[in-house]
């Protein structure tokens, strides 16, 4: 299948401090391709090498077929960005500031702005500096999604929105794939991705650990089962393949490796079952997996676990790795004020 | 503490912590000021004849007094340092603590940072008053070690203890002035512009007092002149540093006063709603002249004030001189013509214009970095914007801009002075101003260059001014070598007026500007952003 983004063994440090080491990613042509992890893995990197403002220290990167770095101009023709932290000019209104970003592009769609200002109950006389985040995240969002591009990336785009909005993004997105549109969605709000990505590439300190479909990511996980017996069996060692087995009284829970939910159900049956819930991994319990556990994501990956890139504004510190340290970042570089890891 | 400052000494000790790097260059650049025209001058001036040659090169050139403040008694260390360090000192201590107070209370509302704060316990005029506090605990620290660096290469103990006095008075005074326009702009980068304005509108009408042979009660119309007439290091006059003291204290009142009637993160000035459709702005050319147009506007109205003022000066330049005794007894040697003395005159005060249009283009160019700091240039060179057009939209403001004011400033100045007098011609100064740009433009290159390049080192740009400024301005009065003075673009710019000028430097100067811009823009193209 034709990739809209490929990237391979991407490397970026910033000094001492790697970000990404050795990085892979691929989107295909009309996916929504969920980017997953928490604050600080590495997204927003890996995003703005994407998009040519930061310099790949080694690696090969690719978008619509074109080096990021080089065929800027060409290329952002093509796709719309929405950073993650959008900041806009204080003395511009929305209205102007989606109209300058859509030109910058080559143009915007007058019906799907329209469209989309109602949408996003949008007030566009307002100025920058007195919209809320969310509502600067509006901003962004119109003017990415009323332009007429191929790709579109999206940096934690709906961290401000409300609920309602959140669906109306949604919607949107929906809308866009249907179009044949690819999005790269980086997000940490894993129902969102659940609800759009056709893929999800799972990113760890500066790798991905993991990448699929939602059905092989779970393929690979175990699915929990609940269930209340008519009769407790006498021992537990026929339920020896199944993680965590208990019993309390008549009541069983405990977990199975996808390709065997069937054999479990066999067992299960043999003991009359009342009641039963199967449930198969959440991509909460995917994600919680790979970074509830404190497994390194690499050789090298206790090292650095939990140091956030420079560009991210990090509230999560994740658990110390082999005794390495949850410690905050490094400075931001030039000396901009750093609000990563200043919870540690 | 009072419900209304709960919470202050808390908040004064985390911003002292976070600002003291802040802070520190600033007492280090004024003591280093005043320090050092102490430690040079036994040096350069060490005997009484070369002091009185000192004494009269500084009267018989008023725009010297422009800047430094008229000059009472060169003939000691003391003395000079008092001119030399005393109106310079107080404008630079004044804009420190513009920019500490406006930093701790406004900057801090627009990132957010000082909600996190208000939502503590914490009284209502707390905010603001930790940051005049910052401000005050600055000036007295600024006080101490401007005097106790000055005394220790050689200053005399009462003489530098007063003149470092007026530095903290003067820093005082601006903090109150900070906290005012803090509470009137709608942000901290307005607010700044209203205050620093302040700042240089009464520096220059102390100039132009100081000048013009204005009467002696003239003095007392701006505060630079009240710290004036403490006269350090010749009379020690301390009362009209409690005067400067009143009205600091009485600024700070008004200031935490505006504050109580004011919504948190908005100005005074309630904010319209605006266009919902981009008109011009909506290209990246349109975006850079709308960011930088009221700092234009502002600039521009600069210039041609500063060009009325150096216009009226001009033709005052020669009664200043004659009445000089000793200047015309130099005159009546026939060593120097009055003629000479006028060019000489009209020279320092262009190349005064450069330095000020330079501020300007480096300000302009500075303003890019910040923008790309607050995370704006993303989402520019995240369409299809080159990172090449991205630093044009900035860099053609920059020098057409400085350009323009060069040529306001000196049209209205040649105006007035061919209007008002037959020393000057119109199109010698309009010509002299024209030829100085391409000076101006070598310090917007290098500022370019370090931005572009080198965002880290982009001090390098305001050091290519400062340097600039005591390099044309200072050099020659203590006798540089030429190849130190040569470092200084402006002295590069041919004297139109002469027989024969040397029209090769600004060959060379266009030379320099077109490869500092260069690196700008190649570097821009090779760096990350952000």
């Amino acid at each position: 299948m034709e990739s809209v983004i490929r990237v391979e063994k991407l490397v970026k440090s910033y000094g001492r401090f790697m970000a990404l080491h050795g990085l892979d990613l691929d989107v295909a042509r009309g996916e929504v391709h969920g980017f997953l992890g928490p604050n600080g893995a590495g997204k927003s990197t890996t995003i703005r090498v994407l998009l040519g403002l930061l310099k790949a220290d080694a690696g090969h990167v690719e978008v619509l077929g074109g080096d990021p770095w080089r065929d800027v101009v060409a290329l952002h023709r093509r796709l719309a960005y929405v950073p993650g932290e959008v900041s806009l000019w204080p003395g511009l209104t929305g209205g102007e500031a989606i109209d300058l970003l859509g030109n910058l592009r080559g143009g915007l769609d007058e019906a799907r702005r329209a469209h989309l200002v109602e949408r996003f109950e949008l007030d566009t006389t307002k100025r920058g500096r007195q919209y809320s985040k969310g509502n600067k995240q509006k901003v962004a969002l119109v003017a990415a999604l009323s332009s007429n591009v191929e790709l579109l990336v999206l940096d934690e785009p709906t961290s401000g929105l409300d609920p309602l909005m959140e669906m109306v993004f949604q919607e949107e997105i929906e809308a866009e794939k249907a179009k044949g549109r690819s999005v790269l969605l980086s997000s940490h709000i894993l129902s969102e991705a659940e609800a759009l990505a056709d893929r999800v590439s799972i990113i760890r300190d500066g790798v991905v650990v993991e990448t699929g479909t939602l059905d092989q990511l779970r393929h690979r996980t175990r699915t929990s089962i609940r269930a209340t017996l008519e009769q407790a069996p006498e021992t537990l060692t026929e339920f020896a393949f199944v993680d965590d087995a208990r019993f309390d009284g008549t009541h069983f829970r405990g977990a199975v490796e996808a390709e065997r939910v069937g054999e479990a159900m066999a067992l299960l049956g043999r003991y009359g079952i009342a009641a039963l819930t199967v449930s198969p991994a959440s991509l909460e319990d995917l994600f919680l997996r790979h970074y509830g556990e404190g497994v390194p994501a690499t050789a090298s990956g206790g090292t650095t676990a939990g140091e956030p890139s420079p560009r991210e504004h990090s509230d999560y510190v994740p658990p110390a790795v082999d005794g390495g340290p949850a410690h905050g970042g490094p400075e931001r570089p030039h000396g901009r004020h750093s609000a990563a890891g200043e919870g540690a | 503490m009072g419900g209304r400052l709960t919470g202050t000494r808390h908040l004064l000790y985390v911003a002292l912590r976070q600002d003291r790097k802040s802070i520190a260059p600033w007492i280090a650049l004024i003591s280093v000021l005043s320090a050092s025209s102490v430690l040079v001058y036994d040096w350069v001036f060490p005997d009484p004849q070369t002091q009185q040659i000192l004494q009269l090169n500084v009267t018989a050139n008023p725009a010297m007094a422009l800047i430094f403040g008229r000059p009472v008694d060169l003939t000691t260390a003391d003395g000079f340092n008092a001119w030399r360090a005393g109106a310079l000192g107080a404008f630079f201590s004044g804009l420190m603590a513009i920019f500490i107070v406006v930093r701790n209370s406004r900057a801090e509302e627009d990132s957010g940072r000082a909600e996190l704060v208000a939502s503590g316990v914490i009284g209502r005029e707390a905010r603001p008053a930790v940051a005049v506090a910052m401000a005050f605990i600055a000036s007295v620290l600024l006080g101490v070690v401007s005097a106790l660096v000055t005394i220790a290469f050689g200053g005399g103990v009462a003489n530098s203890a007063m003149l470092s006095a007026t530095f903290a008075a003067s820093a005082m005074l601006f903090a109150g002035v900070g906290v005012i326009a803090a509470q009137i702009g709608s942000d901290a980068r307005s607010a700044n512009t209203i205050a620093v304005t302040v700042l240089g509108a009464l520096f220059v009408v102390r100039g132009y007092i100081d000048s013009s042979g204005a009467p002696d009660w003239a003095v007392w119309l701006t505060p630079f002149g009240w710290l004036q007439e403490t006269k350090p290091a010749v009379d020690n006059i301390w009362w009209p540093l409690a005067l400067v003291f009143a009205l600091a204290v009485a600024l700070v009142a008004v200031g935490l006063a505006l504050h109580a009637r004011r919504d948190f993160g908005m100005g005074l000035v309630a904010p319209r709603p605006g266009p919902p459709r981009a008109g011009a702005v909506g290209n990246l050319w349109g975006l850079a002249l709308r960011l930088h147009r009221s700092a234009l506007v502002s600039w521009m109205v600069g210039f041609a004030v500063l060009g009325l003022l150096l216009g009226f000066l001009a033709n005052t330049v020669t009664d200043v001189i004659a009445e000089n005794p000793g200047i015309a007894q130099v005159l009546a040697s026939g060593a120097v013509s009055q003629e000479d003395l006028v060019a000489e005159f009209l020279l320092t005060m262009i190349r005064i214009l450069g330095i000020y249009a330079a501020v300007h283009g480096v300000q302009i160019v500075m303003r890019l970095y910040a923008e790309e700091m607050e995370y704006r240039a993303d989402p520019l060179l995240g369409g299809a914007v080159s990172r090449s057009a991205h630093l044009a939209s900035h860099a053609v403001i920059a020098f057409l801009s400085t350009a323009l004011g060069m040529v306001v400033a000196g049209s209205v100045m040649g105006w007035v002075a061919d209007s008002t007098g037959d020393t000057i011609g119109f199109t010698d100064v309009v010509g002299q101003s024209i030829a100085t740009i391409p000076a101006v433009w070598v310090l917007v290159g290098l500022a370019l260059a370090v931005v572009g390049a080198h965002p880290s080192k982009r001090l390098a740009g305001w050091m290519g001014v400062v340097a600039t400024f005591a390099l044309t301005i200072l050099g020659p009065m203590f006798n540089l070598d030429e190849w130190v003075l040569d470092i200084s673009p402006l002295w590069h710019v041919p004297n139109v007026q002469a027989t024969d000028p040397a029209w090769s430097g600004l060959a060379w100067l266009a030379l320099v500007a077109v490869l500092f811009t260069t690196v700008g823009f190649v570097g821009y193209r090779r760096r990350d952003i952000g």
